[in-house]
């Protein structure tokens, strides 16, 4: 059975004419009676599906939807039209640190984070001395996240999104952060938890990962699936175009 | 509930956070409302206190006044606020976005529950008891509670479509503050204009909350009546709106 499953997902946005909604412009422009909005088609007909265990990459040029699919399976922005079916606990591996806040210490940080995330605040009190010691930020956990280095805090907001493994995996990049040395190992655990049996949903412009990683790969062009088959096809094709 | 302990966090979060860079912490929950209501007191204690009918007090009236009408125009203009400043996680990872005004109205009850410590001082200090119907506080708070999350809800989806409406809250907000008997006396208003303050469904919870503590107030049924419906109506309206609107709002953010 599938874990994820698309069935002709359309995402349409409605685009302001003007920069900036504002009652005042709302008023003027009923008064004159004037469309303000335009509907601006970010996907249009997705289906495929995810098996559990399988990769999936996602290619194409910005402004393609890549990002607006992510959104969508993440359960984050509904689809206009067509259904998104996802099963299970969804980890977000999407501009990591979100929520993150500078008054709050970093033990607290990971915590609140975690809730975010879904996960058992009870478990994750446990897990956070472990957490801050893979990101290397041990003794720096009780003091409030502005003290922190911007890498520190990479580093925190990675290993904290993947300290649990998750039945359904997004990922925005194969993110590696922080120095060399961290680089190798986050890119290492990253690479363990793509490859440890999650349906995975892979948004990259690295060729080499995809190809690395990737079961199957959707090149996606203005919204619409132009390619899905194999990795090997479909990014020979996006290389030749 | 899947996201209680979320919200726990989120109430946390919402009654230290203000105050973590200060000395006394959270003990300005307990000064803030202390402070505004000496002043308040100070200005205006000449004026209305003598207007006030038997046995009542103006201490205490003016002070629960001020608490409750923080408690409201707080929840309501952080809870309104919550949705779009907490915009770049709603786009990035799945929680249901009411959790934010909903726990921004659960922290403001905890903190008007807190200022009634300092509201029995000076209820003490000017001569009154606490009342024996002290408990139906609890009742007070929940209701302005759903009031105030309701109100947040709704407005939270319009301070993400149109920029300029958190202006006209504010100027809205304060408007309302002055057509509730906060700091004056209702009697000394003309009898056309104690209408139209009756009205006001505020004047309610402030009656209830000010007879229900120290019995420094007159309360009627319809007083029960239009606190209990006006706090269910507006959790229903904000929670219908917030459905209705939301996959299109969040698009926006």
């Amino acid at each position: 059975m599938a874990v994820i499953e698309l069935k002709n997902v359309n995402v349409t946005y409605r685009v302001l004419m003007n920069k900036s909604g504002s009652l005042k412009e709302l008023f003027r422009d009923a008064i004159k009676g004037k469309a303000r909005v335009v509907d601006y088609v970010a996907l249009q007909d997705i289906s495929f599906t995810v098996e559990k265990g399988e990769v999936v990459a996602i290619l194409g040029r910005n402004g393609a939807g890549k990002s607006t699919l992510l959104k969508v399976l993440a359960g984050v922005l509904p689809p206009t039209k067509g259904t998104s079916k996802v099963d299970g606990k969804i980890a977000p591996m999407i501009e990591l640190g979100a929520g993150f806040h500078p008054e709050m210490t970093g033990a607290e940080n990971v915590l609140f984070y975690s809730a975010l995330m879904g996960r058992d605040v009870k478990r994750v009190k446990e897990r956070t001395p472990a957490i801050g010691e893979w990101a290397g930020v041990s003794d720096h956990m009780d003091f409030p996240l502005r003290t922190f280095s911007s890498g520190m805090v990479a580093r925190l907001a990675f290993a904290t999104a993947t300290d649990e493994q998750a039945e359904v995996l997004l990922v925005d990049e194969v993110l590696s952060v922080g120095d060399a040395d961290f680089q190798e190992k986050s890119k290492a655990r990253m690479h363990q938890l793509i490859t440890s049996g999650a349906a995975v949903v892979l948004v990259s412009h690295d060729m080499r990962a995809v190809l690395e990683l990737a079961t199957k790969a959707v090149w996606l062009e203005n919204g619409h699936a132009k390619m899905i088959g194999n990795p090997e096809e479909v990014v020979a094709a996006y290389e030749a175009n | 509930m899947k996201y209680a302990q979320l919200i726990r966090l989120l109430v946390g979060r919402e009654l230290t956070l203000r105050y973590k860079r200060s000395v006394i912490g959270i003990g300005w929950t307990l000064l803030n409302p202390m402070l505004t209501s000496f002043v308040l007191w100070v200005v205006f204690s000449f004026v209305f206190a003598s207007r006030l009918p038997g046995t009542q007090q103006y201490a205490p009236y003016l002070m629960a006044g001020i608490l409750l009408m923080t408690f409201f125009s707080q929840g309501v203009t952080i809870s309104a606020e919550s949705i779009a400043n907490n915009g770049p996680v709603l786009t990035k990872i799945y929680v249901p976005p009411q959790v934010f005004p909903i726990s921004t109205a659960l922290a403001g009850l905890v903190n008007f529950f807190i200022g009634m410590i300092p509201l029995t001082l000076v209820c003490l200090i000017s001569g009154q008891s606490v009342a024996w119907t002290m408990p139906l506080v609890l009742v007070v708070g929940v209701c302005l509670a759903l009031l105030t999350a309701g109100i947040g809800l709704t407005l939270s989806i319009m301070y993400i479509r149109f920029d300029d409406s958190r202006n006209i809250v504010n100027v809205f907000l304060m408007i309302l503050m002055y057509f509730t008997p906060v700091f004056y006396p209702i009697s000394i208003l003309s009898e056309r204009l104690q209408t139209i303050i009756s009205y006001n469904p505020l004047t309610s919870y402030l009656d209830v909350f000010r007879w229900a503590f120290s019995n420094n107030a007159t309360v009627t049924l319809f007083d029960w009546g239009y606190m209990l419906s006006t706090s269910l109506i507006s959790i229903a309206i904000g929670t219908y709106v917030f459905k209705k609107y939301w996959p299109r709002t969040v698009a926006m953010l």
